[in-house]
């Protein structure tokens, strides 16, 4: 489903965030990344769907690859159509209310016509708790909520695979909860997720699968009872042991 | 000295009247620093190599100089180097410095509320595919507009009052007019009265729709 071959990302001259990244997620895998602050966790995530460009080694999601040495603006358009997107700071579209959210790429990228998108849009917000809101704007809806909301527009789509980044970390410690249900209905559904947290326990519950990152590398990638339960590597149990104090 | 107020209701009219004069510049030059501001902004917004370097210093030129400076230069100055310019009318001239003038200050209220949509909901944008005009048009440009709307009507009211220049150049606006009475009857101070109680009234009118519409700007999308 995924296939990152020798992704190596550095910005400027010489700050090499992430060094030779080899990687494959199968369908129906809920993958939790881990790792230390800085070591290029998020940039792994937008390099997937080139928010962030790599600046070597290829990307596939779905069908769709994409080389860094060579690639054209409608090739990665039509990679970031295969995946889905949920923000830390949840990025609604501000001037849209909850449903026209959720319809937007449906109208423009997928060009379906009004009326179905709405139902589409209707179906997921109601799947995320949010039916109720669906005619607010984001200004009147809370972090969690909006998140909520983020996650149904990805959704949406119907992407092969969604990316979350710390989706909870600006949340309020009281809204969490609600979207990690909602995050682990999904995990329930056999959704295919590659999800970058902190929250270890959430990620030891959920995830089919944990990556431990540092230093731009992957070091470990394995079960959730190995990497959590009988972490091997110091690196790793120091992570553990700082993050559970 | 005293007031002559019987005057200065009588010459009211008369300087009001030349009101057609000023707000048909003000109102033609809004049109046209609207069209050069938008053009300017999305130069620089979209970083056109070249292009928006370019930009920056011509808007510093026209922000760091003064507008009856730019009047005189462009209407005596550059009329030697260009016929097109000496045969002018001077309305005309009085109009397309008001444009160059305020379209420069207008390109930075535009450029200002187009940046100002975060970058969080662009990439969102991206993430799920939309093309960049897609972007652009459904999501920055909506928000831009109710950012840019209040600060463009004050541009508006900026550019009434800058209008007034038109009489160094001897136009027969409201100013113009009142100077050429004043001259006849040397009462300047009943005619010069006339000159800003009309436009104060008008600015007045002006802030309160301004009010209204900052209102509106506020609450749609809340
Ligand atoms: N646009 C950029 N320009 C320069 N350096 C960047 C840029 N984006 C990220 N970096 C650097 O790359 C490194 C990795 O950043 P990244 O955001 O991927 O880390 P992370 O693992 O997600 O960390 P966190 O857990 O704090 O979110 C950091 O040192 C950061 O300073
Ligand atoms: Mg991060």
């Amino acid at each position: 489903m995924v296939e990152v071959t020798g992704l190596s990302k550095t910005f400027g001259k010489d700050t090499e965030v992430l060094k030779d990244i080899n990687l494959k997620i199968k369908k129906n895998e809920v993958v939790a990344i881990l790792g230390p602050s800085g070591t290029g966790k998020s940039t792994l995530l937008r390099c997937l769907n080139y928010l962030c460009e790599p600046t070597t080694g290829t990307v596939r999601v779905g069908n769709v690859t994409v080389d860094a040495a060579h690639h054209t603006r409608q090739e990665v358009r039509n990679l970031r159509r295969q995946s889905a997107m949920v923000f830390q700071g949840y990025n609604l579209f501000k001037n849209k209310t909850a449903k026209e959210n959720v319809m937007e790429a449906l109208v423009t990228v997928q060009k379906k016509p009004k009326a179905e998108a709405e139902q589409i849009a209707l179906k997921l917000l109601e799947k995320v708790g949010m039916l109720e809101r669906k005619d607010f704007y984001p200004a009147k809806m809370s972090g969690g909520q909006q998140q909520r909301v983020g996650i149904a527009r990805a959704l949406a789509v119907n992407p092969d695979v969604l990316l979350f980044d710390e989706p909870t970390s600006a949340l309020d410690p009281e809204l969490v909860g609600e979207v990690l249900n909602t995050i682990k209905q999904l995990a329930e559904e056999d959704t295919t997720m590659i999800l970058v947290t902190h929250e270890i326990r959430f990620a030891r519950n959920v995830a089919t699968r944990i990556i431990f990152m540092d230093g731009g590398q992957i070091v470990v990638d394995g079960t959730p009872e190995e990497v959590i339960d009988h972490p091997e590597n110091p690196r790793l149990r120091q992570f553990l042991n700082f993050v559970t104090k | 000295m005293k007031f002559n107020w019987e005057y200065f209701f009588q010459t009211l009219p008369y300087v009001a009247s030349k009101l057609n004069i000023t707000l048909s510049l003000t109102i033609i030059s809004a049109i046209f620093s609207l069209i050069i501001g938008m053009v300017f902004a999305l130069i620089s917004y979209y970083k056109v190599v070249g292009l928006s370097q370019l930009l920056k210093v011509w808007v510093s030129f026209i922000r760091g100089t003064p507008v009856a400076t730019q009047l005189f230069f462009f209407y005596y100055g550059l009329a030697n180097l260009s016929s097109w310019i000496l045969n002018m009318s001077p309305t005309v001239a009085v109009a397309v410095i008001m444009s160059l003038n305020m379209g420069a200050f207008v390109s930075e209220t535009i450029r200002g509320s187009l940046i100002s949509v975060d970058e969080g909901q662009r990439e969102a944008a991206m993430s799920l595919g939309m093309s960049g005009w897609q972007m652009t048009s459904r999501i920055v440009i909506p928000q831009a507009i109710r950012v840019a709307l209040p600060p463009l009507f004050n541009d508006l009211i900026n550019l009434f009052k800058m209008s007034s220049l038109a009489f160094l150049v001897g136009v027969r606006d409201v100013m113009g007019a009142a100077k050429i009475e004043g001259a006849n009857t040397f009462q300047f101070f009943e005619c010069y009265a006339c000159v800003m109680l009309i436009y104060w009234v008008i600015t007045l009118i002006l802030t309160a729709f301004q009010k209204v519409l900052e209102k509106r700007c506020d609450s749609i999308y809340a």
